[in-house]
């Protein structure tokens, strides 16, 4: 009985979110990238494998589908580079948010329940890790874990500073709550602590947890990307930041091979719009003060 | 106490714990190389055909273990780290050999600071103008458009837009050349050195400059901007300032864009660490010469010294600017701070 009132709700969410435009659209780039990585369970084990095509050739169909997107330097075929590299890198960034982002809440929450001495400490610790720059310190991370780095552990290294953003944004959503007046009606009733957290705050807070987990899937591939362009990512593993990588290192740019360029480019852009077109109806739905900008 | 002085004391504590944070986070982390890593670092070096004497090997290994933190008591080792840390001397660079590395990091700042500041100031003071008047104009076909092209731009990191530029401008239309940007030495005597070098500077950071212009004015400055005056504008002074008729200009500039700037200031000293990592690898993108560039060579070749120089150089001043913004750049846009006793 009441897990269907929970999915009832959670189904009206999803039907009023539905009506932002950039919502649908959202929701549609990310299901056709998910439904691309997923043909990467189908891929041949000799993709990974170099000079196995010939090189350099532009995208030909023929009656596999190998060499649809053509074929790298390397000898190896864009296609099954690319659905494998999208995969990794999604993976990447859901397990990034899914770490960083719940610590982000645990001590979002902690911090904006707690008073006094420990409530400076909480502030100064999430503001120092929201203004540390994140790269270099995740290139001396990376440094100095290159060894055993996999796609596995690369978000662990990611949320060394993932959570600190959402941490902050939970604090101030928690704060507001708490100063409200059935917060005060509830614990004048006599209800517990823990219950007034779980029940009363937890469920303004969700919301805004998802669209902090977004945030972070997005984060998170970018991070990934960055570190790759350094050639600091995991170079043998297929991500779209380590097939930038390749791009530049055979210089792939001056030499107009189009068709390795363009598609980590155009998926990864294409990642960062979706993700961020699904946050922005997210938290357009929650701060109604900004509903008045979206037909 | 002045409420400036309290602004103050509370920066500076998040300044020097931040630092701390940061120092710690690095030292712990190359504590984890084992020491076997430098004997295999100097022997890739060896067979990079640098010839090296042996009284020179045995000075690098040391720097080396220096370096790491791995020689006399725990204590030192800290210690040691620390001064390195704070002062930069990071001994020997392996690129430029007997060179300290602090010098050849110091010679290539200038472009990065000189990049930075221009492309982030004009992207924040573009960005809040145009929020501001789009917001004025909420209903214009432009606004729309304006408003739609800034949530794609937004997400979209600066080094893949600069790819995506590189590939359009220096490929397709070949506009800007992409060869790389040598750098000459910044000695400005006579007007005409001036001029030189600003010429120079023009035709290496121009693609840069407006790849990170375009995608932060456009992007995340423009959304936020917008959104912090839209607010604005259902506040009371200003509903009040336009029965009163006060020409929309002036409402504009001194009721709301006066008005955001408190938020936007935090907004961009909150950002600082964000742009600068963003502008470190559209540097190497554009080969550039700046840090990114260099760190770059660094890591590839495994030049310890000059990657933890910048490192450091960029956690340290990516901090202090980062204070300075947030207690005096605070201070001259927040009324509240300056004026009250």
């Amino acid at each position: 009985m009441y897990i269907n009132t929970r999915i009832r709700v959670f189904i009206d969410v999803l039907k009023s979110l539905s009506r932002y435009g950039r919502f649908r659209v959202g929701i549609a780039i990310i299901a056709i990238l998910i439904a691309l990585s997923l043909i990467s369970l189908a891929s041949p084990p000799r993709y990974k494998q170099w000079y196995v095509y010939p090189k350099d050739r532009p995208p030909q169909l023929t009656s596999s589908i190998d060499m649809i997107l053509g074929t790298t330097t390397n000898g190896r075929s864009v296609f099954w580079i690319m659905v494998n590299a999208l995969a990794n890198s999604l993976c990447i960034g859901l397990l990034t948010a899914l770490i960083g982002s719940h610590i982000g809440l645990l001590i979002g929450l902690l911090a904006g329940i707690s008073r006094g001495k420990t409530e400076l400490g909480f502030i100064l610790l999430i503001d120092s890790f929201v203004v540390l720059p994140g790269l270099p310190i995740l290139i001396v991370l990376a440094l100095a874990l290159k060894q055993s780095m996999t796609i596995h552990t690369i978000p662990l290294i990611l949320s060394v500073i993932a959570w600190a953003w959402p941490a902050r944004n939970v604090r101030s959503i928690a704060l507001s709550v708490m100063s409200r007046d059935f917060i005060t009606i509830a614990s004048f009733s006599g209800i517990k602590f823990r219950s007034i957290l779980l029940y009363e705050v937890m469920p303004y807070v969700l919301g805004w947890h998802l669209t902090n987990f977004i945030n972070t899937i997005i984060w998170a591939i970018g991070m990934e990307t960055a570190l790759a362009i350094f050639g600091l990512s995991i170079l043998s593993e297929d991500t779209l930041g380590t097939m930038l990588y390749w791009v530049l290192n055979f210089n792939a740019l001056f030499r107009g091979l189009w068709w390795w360029i363009l598609p980590p480019i155009v998926l990864l852009i294409l990642i960062f719009i979706g993700f961020y077109l699904i946050s922005v109806s997210v938290s357009t739905y929650l701060n109604p003060r900004l509903r008045g900008g979206v037909a | 106490m002045h409420p400036f002085v309290k602004h103050f004391i509370n920066r500076t504590i998040v300044l020097v714990v931040t630092l701390f944070i940061a120092f710690n986070i690095s030292y712990f982390l190359l504590r984890a190389i084992p020491t076997s890593a430098v004997d295999t670092m100097l022997n890739a070096i060896a067979q990079m055909g640098q010839r090296l004497d042996p009284e020179e090997f045995m000075r690098m290994r040391q720097t080396l273990l220096e370096l790491f933190g791995l020689t006399g008591s725990p204590l030192d080792q800290y210690l040691s780290y620390l001064r390195r840390f704070f002062t930069l001397d990071f001994g020997a660079s392996f690129i430029v050999f007997p060179r300290p590395a602090r010098e050849v990091v110091l010679r290539y700042l200038p472009w990065t600071v000189g990049l930075l500041l221009f492309t982030t100031v004009i992207s924040w003071s573009l960005g809040n103008i145009l929020g501001v008047t789009v917001s004025f104009a909420k209903n214009r076909y432009i606004s729309r458009f304006l408003e739609n092209l800034a949530i794609v731009l937004y997400p979209i990191p600066y080094y893949v837009f600069s790819l995506a530029l590189i590939y359009i401008f220096a490929f397709l239309i070949p506009i800007f050349t992409l060869s790389p940007a040598t750098m000459p030495a910044i000695r400005i005597s006579t007007l005409h050195d001036l001029l030189n070098v600003v010429i120079h500077l023009m035709k290496a950071a121009s693609l840069p400059a407006i790849s990170i212009i375009v995608i932060s004015a456009f992007g995340w400055w423009f959304i936020s901007s917008r959104n912090l005056s839209l607010v604005a504008m259902t506040e009371d002074y200003v509903i009040y300032a336009r029965l009163r008729g006060i020409d929309v200009g002036r409402i504009r500039r001194d009721y709301v864009l006066r008005g955001i700037m408190v938020p936007q200031v935090t907004a961009l000293a909150l950002a600082l660490g964000a742009i600068f990592s963003g502008a470190l690898v559209t540097e190497y993108i554009f080969a550039y010469p700046g840090l990114g560039s260099l760190l770059y060579q660094a890591i590839i070749i495994g030049d310890y010294p000059i990657a933890l120089t910048i490192l450091s150089l960029s956690m340290i001043g990516v901090t202090l600017a980062t204070w300075f913004l947030d207690t005096f750049v605070y201070y001259l846009v927040d009324p509240r701070i300056r004026y009250a006793r």
